[in-house]
């Protein structure tokens, strides 16, 4: 398990990249931009009237490999509004020495919002990979952000032939430590076996994946999140049930966390655009997300 | 009865003792203690609604990954955290492990037994066993400087009573998975033999399930498997149940 231990850390990011999003003219910008190495954002636009900026990272090696380390450092100044993406999914391939790691912190300043939509992850056989992201968010600030999680093709045909996905964020809330969502998938360890060795369940089956290949992710911490707003989502949620096995639940504070096991991310991308076309629609007045990128 | 001196010391003496924390680890992991954890079933009643889990096969594999998933990185972790922040610098820095462990229960049912149970696991510990840690504790909470938790409770008990981590992790996760094949016993329901049955095939997962909290590093908190997270939080809204989590 050596390869899960070397810490990538010791050496230079193989991609560094810097936003600081402020407000110039009336829409949010970045006002301060750096990156270095296989990182770096695409020109930013504005995919409405409302001001809020989007920008794309785009990895430039195409995937991560063994021992590359990412690092991304995103702060919205008051009243700014950023919409993050990438450019395609993020695929990491056979990591043989060490893991590859991802770093973000973000900083959302008073009534800043962060709309954080990558495309999905994808694992590939023999993979190790790690992303830890801490989010700063102002009381007054907004965050959604969605994730989706895939096993990657493998010659032999089946899935979750990856070594570890560790997925890990935190958020604090005006200071405050709000939630710690910790999602930790090791295919070869992840089971139980009978007393004679045979396995009884494994990461496909019951307790991890339930008998399904995808799993999304979407955390939304807003100070109009209450009671009633959870309900009225997971009512929603519900519409989109067929193969999927969803679940909802209020964090401890404004905010909600959605965990979602499905057979596709097409499937998860319409459940999570659902609830946050929801989301944007009335709290920002815009229209649902059209990335427009495929 | 006899006036000789004796050559060697009375027989009595030879014999091993048990250790002195025997007891007090067999009074705080019975099952019968009223934490109220027998009316939790930590998301077991969602795959009963599911049907996924109907018999003992199903309920002993369901009980096999709660075991080493649930009990590993949620309570088995801060069990062993809270003890080496003890050993380290003592209770300020179990203040903050409290607040990571109110944190990292995603499901809000979970957040509540967690801080329910543990409320009533530190009357009781500090009832029975009291030590100042205890009572410092209890005034933080009482203050809302943190939540409580039964982990963090049940490892300041074991602290003063100087129980080693791996019989507590041990007698804890037993007791733990007793309760809940009680539970289950009742809710299935199942044969009180069957129960056994599965009590018996499951000591291979918990002395399993502490090896592996003795690997863990402290951003492991919380990594609990999806699956059974989904179902903590689908329990919130299914209409017939039994349990409060």
């Amino acid at each position: 398990m050596s390869a899960l231990l070397t810490d990538p850390a010791v050496k230079a990011p193989m991609g560094e990249l810097r936003l600081d999003i402020g407000i110039r003219s009336g829409r949010s910008l970045a006002i301060g931009q750096y990156h270095r190495g296989a990182l770096r954002v695409l020109r930013p636009h504005y995919l409405d009237e409302s001001g809020q900026v989007c920008y794309v990272t785009v990895n430039q090696g195409g995937a991560y490999l063994g021992g590359d380390l990412f690092t991304m450092d995103i702060t919205v100044a008051e009243g700014a509004r950023l919409l993050l993406t990438t450019q395609s999914a993020t695929k990491i391939y056979r990591t043989p020495k060490a893991f590859a790691e991802q770093r973000l912190t973000v900083s959302l300043g008073p009534d800043s919002t962060l709309e954080y939509v990558p495309d999905q992850l994808i694992a590939y056989r023999g993979a190790a990979y790690r992303q830890g992201t801490l989010i700063n968010m102002d009381e007054s600030s907004s965050l959604i952000m969605s994730e989706v999680i895939t096993p990657g093709w493998s010659p032999d045909g089946q899935p979750f032939k990856y070594e570890q996905l560790r997925l890990r964020n935190e958020i604090r809330y005006g200071g405050r430590l709000l939630a710690i969502d910790n999602v930790l998938l090791t295919p070869p360890s992840a089971g139980t076996a009978d007393i004679s060795g045979q396995p009884v369940a494994d990461i496909t089956g019951l307790g991890f994946m339930e008998g399904f290949s995808h799993l999304g992710s979407l955390l939304v911490v807003d100070p109009r999140v209450d009671a009633a707003l959870v309900t009225e989502l997971r009512i929603l949620l519900g519409d989109h049930e067929q193969d999927a096995l969803t679940g909802i639940s209020q964090l401890n504070g404004p905010g909600f966390v959605v965990r979602a096991l499905s057979g596709s991310t097409s499937g998860l991308n319409i459940m999570m655009s659902a609830l946050t076309s929801l989301l944007r629609e009335r709290w920002f007045g815009q229209a649902p997300l059209n990335l427009r990128k495929h | 009865m006899g006036t000789q001196p004796q050559k060697h010391a009375p027989p009595c003496r030879e014999l091993p003792a048990s250790p002195s924390y025997l007891l007090p680890l067999l009074q705080l992991c019975d099952s019968a203690l009223p934490t109220g954890a027998f009316s939790h079933s930590f998301g077991l009643e969602a795959y009963l609604a599911r049907g996924v889990v109907h018999d003992e096969t199903t309920f002993a594999a369901w009980l096999r990954q709660f075991i080493g998933q649930q009990l590993v990185y949620s309570d088995g972790l801060a069990i062993r955290l809270t003890i080496e922040a003890m050993e380290r610098t003592g209770l300020a820095e179990v203040l903050n492990l409290d607040r990571r462990v109110t944190a990292q229960a995603l499901p809000l049912q979970m957040r509540g037994a967690g801080i329910k149970i543990g409320l009533r696991m530190l009357e009781i510990g500090g009832e029975l066993f009291p030590t100042p840690d205890l009572d410092a504790y209890r005034a933080h909470i009482q203050a809302g400087r943190c939540a409580g938790h039964t982990a963090i409770a049940l490892a300041l008990t074991a602290h003063g009573l100087r129980i080693p981590l791996a019989q507590m992790l041990t007698a804890y996760f037993f007791s733990t998975a007793t309760t809940l094949t009680q539970n289950a016993v009742r809710a299935i329901p199942l044969g009180q033999r069957a129960g056994q049955r599965v009590l018996r095939l499951i000591h291979d997962d918990v002395t399993a399930a502490v090896a592996t909290v003795m690997t863990l590093d402290e951003e492991d908190l919380g990594a609990v498997a999806p699956g059974l997270e989904i179902a903590q939080m689908r329990h919130e809204y299914q209409l017939a149940r039994m349990f409060m989590s």
